[in-house]
């Protein structure tokens, strides 16, 4: 590993320059006795993320102000988290450095990785000491995961498309005039949870008894559905190809963004809450291993997190953020014990665990 | 010097060089093996097809066990009783298979009339205009025509805009079997015409005349004389729609809205959604099987057609 050191006999104008940018950035990121033990700087980090304004929002909130602090350039790789995951589990298998230095995931994905033993450890993370419990990733050791926001999975709707009033329940979606208007993940997730309450069953019965919830959804199937990503929520919204749709919330409010009239709520039956986080995968040489941790500590700064997630309408994992004026008292922004309590939040490893039998169940559902 | 120069140009020169290094490399010895050689680049590509063959083979043998997310050591058919059993996996590969018969049949229909015009046209600005208009897809990939339907086709497209200008209300045009069986063909056109074209050029236009002069009418002629003289092309034709169909990924995605999918989407979501690569190459391997028997039958009850250059039975 290479170390930044300079000397007195070498301190020129520049080096001088450098050194206390440095010392400033270092200072500003939290780290601990950074000068003189910072790492050579790559010349950029790769992060994987999301498209669209999800992108967006990290170079806004966290990617920018890294560089502007660091120098180091912040390269978004957009490859589909599905579709990097066993890119890095192949690169981490056979020894060599993985393809991005940070990964923007789903926490359950991002808990598979964890499970399969690709991820380092960020428990080292200074700016951990000042987060929410929801940055903790449940039922794992350490942090090989740092969650770093929560979303709800909201039922988002067209306003004309409901005159009497705002939907109440998931099953105000079985009405036939929804026949063919309607949007769902296309494995179905975010919308499992709230079946099995709509569906009369208990979310204590997760995983073991589902029933209720694939009978509730095979009944949604005969309102055929269209099954989708997250882009195409949106492109649908925009054109009038649906009238409600499970979506994250971050989703509806782009569209509503871009002009479209469309309202969400956290229906009776709730919804499903989750998080996503940022995780360094294992493999990447000593000085790219520091300045990736740097980046995800520095994704957890208030400031960092403040403009991120106004960016997402999402809240984040560090105390006194603000939450956008649009998104005040907003069901798909909680923030107090309240609002929690109408959220249905399961926990990482039972999903991790089942997802792939769930996504099947709702695939053989859907496609029969 | 200049005379000599005309006696034995520069070119032969650089020839008599290159033969001396041909002759370095591959001595007359070795001419025996000369046609053995030109195989070179065939086996290594079925080669490096068979090793990944091979590679997911292993992969489909092993069970994923989601506490760990590691594949297990030891082997078993698991997987293969689950893509056999389960309901899902039935159903899917039921939907590509009957698509891909569609999709070849009518394409087939759709082909060959463009084929026999774009081969038989006394006018060449007729002939250039549909080959540019059979090359021009071509140059547009699957992806991007897929999603040219989608914004004629939507609600809020063309066609439906156009519905609307005579008081028809708009409807769903896209995001069912119909609208992916509809791509398909769109998309397999170019690919039947260009199998086909070789096969009707080939048919002597003597033999139409010939028939015409003994009486018979287009109809008869076109039955007795050019449909069986076009059965290569048909088959070449045919074997190639059915197993692009089959193995399509892209139009089901895009034109289906989720609920169309074809054996290739089961497959990726096996790959990159539940993490499952194991289940994933189960369902690559009986694509493969399934692809492989269809082409085996098709030239086991009619010959390989123009895929045997020349030497089918037909």
């Amino acid at each position: 590993m290479k170390r930044f050191k300079p000397t007195l006999s070498h301190l020129s104008r520049r080096t001088f320059l450098q050194a206390t940018a440095a010392l400033g950035g270092a200072s500003a990121l939290g780290l601990r006795g950074a000068y003189a033990q910072e790492p050579e700087k790559p010349a950029e980090i790769i992060v994987r993320a999301w498209g669209g304004s999800w992108v967006d929002s990290l170079k806004a909130g966290v990617s920018d102000s890294f560089t502007k602090m660091t120098g180091i350039a912040v390269r978004h790789d957009l490859t589909e988290d599905n579709e990097i995951q066993p890119k890095v589990w192949a690169a981490v298998a056979q020894n060599r450095v993985p393809p991005i230095h940070i990964n923007w995931d789903t926490t359950t994905n991002a808990t598979k990785s964890a499970l399969r033993g690709v991820t380092e450890d960020l428990s080292d993370l200074p700016n951990l000491a000042n987060v929410t419990d929801l940055a903790k990733p449940a039922g794992l050791e350490g942090f090989p995961i740092v969650n770093t926001y929560g979303y709800v999975y909201v039922l988002a709707y067209r306003p004309e498309a409901f005159p009497d009033g705002p939907p109440k329940s998931w099953k105000d979606l079985l009405d036939p005039k929804f026949k063919g208007r309607l949007a769902f993940y296309n494995d179905g997730i975010g919308f499992h949870f709230p079946a099995q309450v709509a569906g009369g069953g208990k979310l204590e019965d997760i995983p073991g008894n589902m029933q209720p919830a694939w009978d509730f959804i095979t009944k949604m199937k005969a309102q055929q559905p269209l099954l989708g990503e997250d882009p195409d929520f949106t492109t649908w919204f925009q054109n009038g190809e649906i009238d409600a749709a499970c979506t994250i919330s971050t989703n509806a409010r782009e569209a509503r963004k871009n002009g479209v009239k469309i309202e969400w709520v956290v229906p009776e039956e709730g919804a499903k809450f989750d998080t996503d986080g940022l995780w360094i995968p294992k493999g990447l040489p000593e000085n790219e291993l520091y300045w990736a941790k740097q980046y995800i500590n520095h994704a957890l700064t208030k400031e960092a997190q403040q403009v991120w997630l106004d960016g997402l309408g999402l809240p984040g994992v560090v105390p006194g953020l603000t939450p956008p004026k649009d998104l005040v008292g907003d069901p798909s922004y909680p923030t107090t014990e309240a609002d929690f309590q109408r959220l249905i939040r399961i926990s990482s490893k039972i999903q991790v665990e089942n997802e792939s039998e769930w996504f099947s169940k709702f695939k053989a559902i859907m496609q029969g | 010097m200049r005379a000599a120069r005309t006696a034995y140009p520069l070119k032969w020169r650089i020839m008599d060089a290159l033969e001396d290094v041909a002759a370095a490399i591959w001595p007359a010895r070795f001419r025996r093996a000369t046609p053995y050689l030109m195989l070179l680049p065939a086996v290594l590509l079925v080669g490096l097809l068979a090793l990944g063959l091979i590679q997911i083979a292993d992969t489909s043998l092993r069970t994923l066990d989601t506490t760990t997310f590691q594949f297990s050591d030891d082997y078993s058919i698991t997987n293969f009783r689950r893509a056999l059993t389960e309901p899902l996996f039935l159903v899917v590969a039921q939907r590509s298979l009957i698509a891909a018969l569609i999709v070849t049949a009518v394409t087939l229909v759709f082909a060959f009339p463009y084929a026999y015009l774009m081969v038989r046209t006394r006018s060449p600005g007729l002939r250039k205009f549909l080959l540019i208009a059979l090359f021009l897809p071509f140059f547009i990939g699957q992806v991007v025509r897929a999603y040219g339907w989608l914004i004629i086709l939507g609600n809020q497209g063309m066609v439906n805009e156009a519905l609307g200008l005579v008081g028809v209300a708009p409807m769903r045009l896209i995001y069912n079997y119909p609208a992916v069986l509809f791509g398909l063909v769109q998309y397999m056109l170019p690919f039947a015409v260009l199998m086909l074209a070789p096969a009707l050029t080939a048919i002597p236009e003597e033999l139409e005349a010939a028939a015409g002069s003994l009486g018979a009418n287009w109809v008869r002629t076109f039955i007795h004389v050019v449909l069986p003289l076009a059965r290569p092309g048909f088959i070449g034709a045919g074997v190639v729609v059915l197993t692009l169909s089959l193995t399509d990924f892209a139009v089901p995605a895009i034109l289906g809205g989720g609920s169309q999918d074809f054996i290739a989407n089961a497959i990726y979501d096996q790959f990159f959604r539940t993490s499952d690569q194991g289940l994933g190459a189960t369902l690559a391997l009986m694509l493969v099987a399934l692809g492989s028997i269809l082409v085996g039958l098709v030239f086991a009850l009619f010959g390989a057609g123009t895929l045997a250059m020349g030497r089918s039975r037909a």
